[in-house]
């Protein structure tokens, strides 16, 4: 009997032995990353399609694992920015795993600007702009960016972030205000000194005492990320000052309920370390006065309270209506706002951080500077092994399927959006590394814009011309009219003509309506009039589509809209016409050109949400009690399947008379029947023109599969030329030493200095580079001169100092800042040389 | 006059016992149920409010959505030029309806009262945030979905521990202070470390140094698409997860059970049994293990109803798409209905569990009969 039960164990163990090592069907490769071969990029030229042959997305939340299972071959790129100082050491320390650094999250101070004297009649310091502005002088921003942060960082002083375009456009400016503001405690010292004697407090014993109370600052201090130490650095020197400082650690969640959604005059807290995320390159950061310094930001009590001198308040209100006439306006503007915001300070900028996204050394691809991988819109144009065409990449993302997929009002997550993308095909797509829209199926645009509109074009894809007045065509589409469903042309709404700030004529690709959606039926005209429609529809109480979540947005889109026509369809030519400028003629192009979708998934989800069984949108899901719809899993699935075969039977679909002019003959059978079959292949409705089709949905066990699509023909190394930050690398040599002249003296004492502009050791093209500017400061910190660098060929340039600026300058340490801002990424790179001036009549050392 | 009974010359009617037994039984039956329901009814509402910290959660879900509002208008093209009172008005109007959406104009007192209704009938209703991984916002779904994944490697892990520790417990009880006993008793408080413990090492040694098995996941990714091997990719990715359990708790089961063993073994009866000479295996079976079985099957029900809850840091480490995570989620999300769903069904399942064993042990146990009749 005991040997039978000892047989069946041992059969049972032999069995679980079997079955775990028996050979899985497409087990994933698990090779780690090969560096010994290279595969030669020209040699793609020839291929067209995607990189990969498919694409595996896995959940994997621990960031701890990330280099082993790169290590293992089992994962080749992570999607997640990765900030912890000890997780990207063991990336740098690994010789299989690599990574790519993206900007986007800003570290600050927030400050309590109430009172001075609070409701609990204590003071608060930081109701005086003089004391915000010293804590400037006391940070040590360099030992906060490389201490605290591990390195991950980069000191930033301005509200604007040193990896977007206005930073490198104010360059200058930037400089000579991170000059003024450097670390200087001895300053911030007799700031704050100065400061607490003009609110009546009193220094005794080294402790600062109002009202015979010792002075009490309420720091919150956030405990999820590095702004721990922050918080616990800055504590340390509040309290080396004379302040008693209470140092109050709370999550996002609790110190939410404090420095938002309490009256800052309660005095709950005084210093909040506050944190700002932007996962896109913004190109236009005017706005950041009015948002982060004025009661216009938001509603809440904070921002309430904040008093921004008038001079400020009007300047930043300006800038956030964009009101300027000229670029060079909006330039002097934006440089006299951030020295008033400087001296206000109601925030003080710490650092912005910096996050890894991992990948396996033989793996390539384009990560956005400030999106990083999961941000970026190039990635599955540019995700490739560097030692092999095609193959199998398996992915890791912190979460997928976090919300129901639909192309109207589906998942906004980050990661559902990074898979979403591989499937889609947009008409342009910004450039990662200056936020700059490039062409993607637009042959060319034209805009007009009213005469003194500052609109800038940098990219030679589009024209821009200027007229005195645009007037919307009668044809024009102004709207729908959902009760007979029919458009309502410009002269219909407006008889009485109607004028528009731009005009955006957009010249698709010829042959658009060749390619083809991933169900095989091609594109047509119908997919960008359906969605347009749609629109309309879901904001029209009147009708079954109505949607109270999507009012707010379609009503900004009402307050600039000012019509549309289609004047070709072979090729394709649309005009757009609206109120809306952006500072870029790209932008615009990009926010007015109409993208398709495809009309017969749409429809599906019309026929659904009209018959009460599904929603588009989460909020009305939930209003109703129905399905969120979902085209690639869940209860939807049967609902829209039987929906399909219901369409395919139906004499009649919504809008049919509206869309007839725009379908094909035979169309609306070959849709239905093609997405039929693609439903009985794949087990889902989501169809797209991308580079990558869906595959398979897992979502319990966590992946989704994207495979190659057969149809998407561009050519393979379309934009591999992106797949790299082109970040200018700067060498800056010259005397250490200069004898500086009488004004009036030879210019042999004039001095000069070499600077070296390369990437990856080659010389950085002349022709990319905006501007190679110095600025000059004496030993006092003063600007003693500026002006641009010389170009000499190869990479090299040269800063010529004159006697008459050397002999301005006095004996004493200088320093020379060179700032490059480069046309194809708009992180700026800085050096500086330090270097002492003597009287002509000494001798210079060699 | 006598009584008439008092003259049966059969003496008292069998049926008579028998009927008291059965009026008692209902009455504890009913007793036992209404204390169980009120029980429950509790423990529901305590969730209840603890979930949302007394209604203070309101409040954090105002600021909450108020800034995923700004933050998302901000970061929208479509607002860019929107002067900032518009924005701000437009931002109201949209924490409006998010507000609506979740109720949270109504007092806090008049939803847990409404949650505790739903939740007591068993109408789950759906979630305020968060989905199934299908997409489905039904919290019934939600659940249900998971549910698999955790019963698979709970339960296997479980009833390994279990029937091993059993087992094992009984073999070392009848060698009492052998080199074996003496061995468990020594790594017994190696179960002081958690599963996930034991799990960050056998991954660390069978997946990255040694890659034999898979770090985690449920199955391959994607899928293998035959039962065969999708059972084999299954079961591979079981093993790590399910050692890792295993050597967690399997130490201080065998020396619990054993210790348990022991003192059955050394009542009277079984020193009597010895004393007529039965064999080792029959006092086994009939003197120990039969007095024991009722702790034993009390035991491994409760087990049984803990599969439910799943194990949060283990199926984090492991990657495992079970219940515990979810409850992480919906705990990190403060998604009310879902974290009720999980508590209400958990505590009507070991409402049931108990009340099943009540009744087992009044019908075994002479003495809860007895002492139940006499309330």
């Amino acid at each position: 009997m005991r040997g039978m039960g000892l047989g069946i164990s041992a059969l049972l163990l032999a069995a679980v032995v079997a079955v775990a090592l028996w050979p899985a069907g497409e087990e994933p490769a698990r090779e780690p990353p090969r560096l010994d071969v290279e595969f030669d990029v020209p040699a793609l030229a020839p291929q067209s399609g995607a990189l990969l042959d498919e694409i595996v997305f896995l959940r994997e939340t621990d960031l701890g694992r990330v280099t082993g299972l790169i290590e293992a071959g089992s994962h080749q790129l992570f999607s997640q920015g990765i900030s912890s100082p000890t997780v990207v050491n063991r990336l740098r320390d690994s010789v299989q795993a690599d990574m790519d650094l993206a900007f986007g999250t800003a570290s600050e101070l927030t400050l309590n600007p109430a009172g001075p004297i609070l409701a609990d009649g204590s003071l608060n310091p930081f109701a005086l702009p003089a004391i915000r502005e010293a804590l400037n002088w006391l940070i040590d921003r360099r030992h906060v960016a490389e201490e605290l942060y591990g390195g991950l960082a980069v000191p930033r002083t301005l509200p604007l972030s040193t990896a977007f375009p206005d930073y490198a456009r104010l360059a200058e400016v930037a400089r000579a205000l991170e000059l003024r503001y450097a670390h200087d405690p001895e300053r911030a010292r007799t700031a704050i000194d100065a400061g607490m004697g003009e609110l009546g407090a009193e220094r005794r014993e080294g402790h600062w005492f109002f009202e015979g109370k010792p002075v009490r600052l309420r720091l919150l201090i956030r405990t999820e990320d590095e702004r721990r130490r922050v918080g616990d650095y800055l504590a340390n020197l509040l309290q080396d000052l004379g302040f008693a400082v209470e140092r109050r650690y709370r999550t996002a969640e609790e110190a939410s309920r404090l420095w938002i959604a309490t009256d800052p005059a309660a005095g709950q807290w005084h210093l909040y370390t506050g944190a700002w995320i932007s996962i896109v390159i913004q190109r236009d950061q005017a706005d950041n006065f009015s948002f982060y310094y004025t009661p216009r930001g938001r509603a809440e009590p904070l921002w309430q309270a904040y008093r921004p001198t008038p001079e400020f308040d009007a300047l930043a209100e300006r800038l956030s209506r964009r009101d300027y006439r000229s670029w060079e306006e909006r330039q002097a503007m934006m440089a006299e706002a951030l020295a008033l915001a400087m001296e206000d300070s109601s925030r003080v900028w710490l650092v912005d951080q910096l996050n890894a996204s991992a990948r396996a050394a033989n793996v390539e691809v384009a990560a956005d500077l400030a999106g990083g991988v999961s941000g970026s819109a190039l990635w599955p144009y540019t995700l490739r092994y560097t030692d092999r065409l095609g193959g199998r990449m398996v992915v890791g993302l912190p979460g997928l399927l976090g919300e129901p997929w639909n192309p109207v009002a589906g998942s906004n997550w980050a990661f559902d959006r990074m898979i979403t993308r591989a499937t889609q095909d947009p008409m342009v797509l910004p450039d990662p590394y200056t936020g700059l829209y490039h062409p993607q199926r637009i042959a060319r645009a034209e805009v007009t814009v009213e005469q003194g509109v500052p609109v800038e074009q940098t990219l030679d894809w589009l024209t821009v011309t200027r007229e005195e007045s645009i007037a919307v065509p009668a044809d024009a589409w102004i709207d729908w009219d959902a009760l007979h469903g029919r458009f309502i042309t410009a002269d219909q709404a407006h008889p009485e003509g109607l004028t528009a700030r731009t005009r955006v004529r957009v010249h698709y690709d010829a042959d658009l309506f060749e390619r083809r959606w991933h169900d095989g039926s091609p594109l047509s005209p119908a997919d960008f009039v359906l969605p347009w429609i749609l629109d309309f529809e879901r904001a029209n109480e009147s009708s079954p589509l109505f949607d109270p979540a999507h009012l707010a947005t379609f009503e900004a889109f009402r307050r600039h809209f000012r019509g549309w026509r289609i004047l070709s369809t072979e090729p394709l030519v649309i005009e757009i016409y609206s109120d809306q400028i952006f500072p870029d003629a790209e932008s615009i192009v990009a926010a007015r050109a109409p993208s398709p979708l495809p009309w017969h998934t749409l429809m599906l989800g019309i026929l659904g949400e009209r018959r009460g069984e599904l929603a588009f949108s989460s909020n009305k899901a939930d209003r109703h009690g129905v399905d969120w719809l979902s085209l690639v899993a869940g209860p939807s699935l049967p609902a829209l399947a039987r929906l399909l075969e219901q369409a395919g039977e139906a004499d009649a679909l919504p809008y049919d008379q509206a869309l007839a002019e725009w379908l094909t003959p035979g169309e609306r059978e070959v849709r239905f029947a093609a997405l039929g079959a693609w439903h009985e292949a794949f087990g889902h409705f989501w169809v797209g023109s991308g580079p990558y089709r869906l595959h398979a949905v897992h979502p319990v066990a966590g992946s989704v599969v994207l495979r190659r699509f057969e149809g998407f023909r561009d050519p393979a190394d379309r934009w591999l030329g992106l797949s790299t930050a082109p970040i200018p690398e700067l060498v800056l040599d010259g005397p250490l030493v200069v004898a500086a002249g009488e004004a009036a003296a030879p210019t042999a004492l004039a001095a000069e200095f070499r600077l070296a502009v390369t990437m990856e050791g080659a010389p950085y093209p002349e022709e990319d580079l905006r501007e190679v500017s110095y600025l000059l400061f004496d030993g006092d910190g003063a600007l003693a001169g500026r002006g641009e660098a010389e170009p000499l060929g190869e990479g090299e340039w040269r800063v010529h100092l004159d006697a008459e600026t050397l002999a301005g300058l006095g004996s004493g340490a200088n320093s020379l800042e060179l700032a490059v801002t480069s046309r194809r990424v708009a992180l700026p790179a800085f050096a500086s040389l330090v270097f002492a001036t003597v009287p002509s009549n000494e001798e210079v050392p060699r | 006059m006598k009584p008439e009974a008092s003259t049966d010359p059969r003496g008292p009617s069998p049926r008579r016992p028998r009927l008291r037994d059965l009026r008692h039984l209902l009455l504890f039956a009913i007793q036992r149920l209404v204390a169980l329901l009120a029980t429950v009814l509790v423990g529901v509402y305590l969730t209840i409010v603890v979930a949302n910290m007394g209604g203070q959660v309101d409040e954090l879900r105002l600021v909450q959505i108020r800034s995923e509002v700004v933050e998302t208008v901000r970061a929208d093209p479509a607002f860019f030029d929107m002067p900032g009172e518009e924005r701000n008005a437009l931002v109201e109007r949209q924490v409006g309806l998010e507000v609506e959406r979740l109720r949270l104009d109504q007092p806090f007192a008049v939803r847990s009262l409404d949650y505790l209704q739903r939740a007591m009938s068993l109408d789950l209703g759906r979630a305020e945030q968060m989905h199934s991984d299908r997409g489905s916002r039904e919290v019934r779904d939600i659940i249900t979905e998971r549910l698999p994944a955790t019963l698979l490697l709970f339960g296997s892990a479980n009833l390994l521990v279990f029937f091993t520790a059993v087992f094992a417990a009984l073999r070392l009880s009848r060698h009492y202070g052998s080199a074996l006993d003496r061995t468990v008793i020594a790594l017994a408080p190696s179960s002081a470390a958690p599963g996930w413990f034991y799990g960050i090492f056998l991954i660390l040694l069978l997946a990255f140094l040694f890659p034999l098995l898979p770090a985690g996941g449920m199955v391959t990714a994607p899928p293998p698409e035959g039962r065969l091997a999708y059972a084999a990719s299954l079961v591979r990715h079981m093993l790590l997860p399910v050692a890792a359990m295993f050597f967690s708790s399997i130490f201080v089961s065998i020396y619990a059970w054993r210790t348990f063993f022991l003192i059955h073994s050394s009542e009277d009866y079984v020193e009597m049994a010895r004393a007529k000479g039965l064999s080792a295996r029959r006092i086994e079976r009939r003197y120990i293990l039969r007095p024991a079985l009722a702790p034993i099957i009390t035991s491994f029900l409760l087990m049984l109803i803990g599969l439910w809850s799943g194990a949060i840091i283990l199926e984090q480490v492991f990657n495992w798409p079970g219940l515990g995570s979810l409850l992480f989620q919906a705990i990190g999300h403060r998604d009310t209905p879902v974290i009720i769903g999980g508590v209400v069904i958990f505590a009507y399942l070991l409402a049931a569990t108990v009340f099943a064993l009540d009744i087992l042990y009044a019908l075994l146990d002479p003495r809860v009969r007895i002492k139940g009749g006499r309330r």
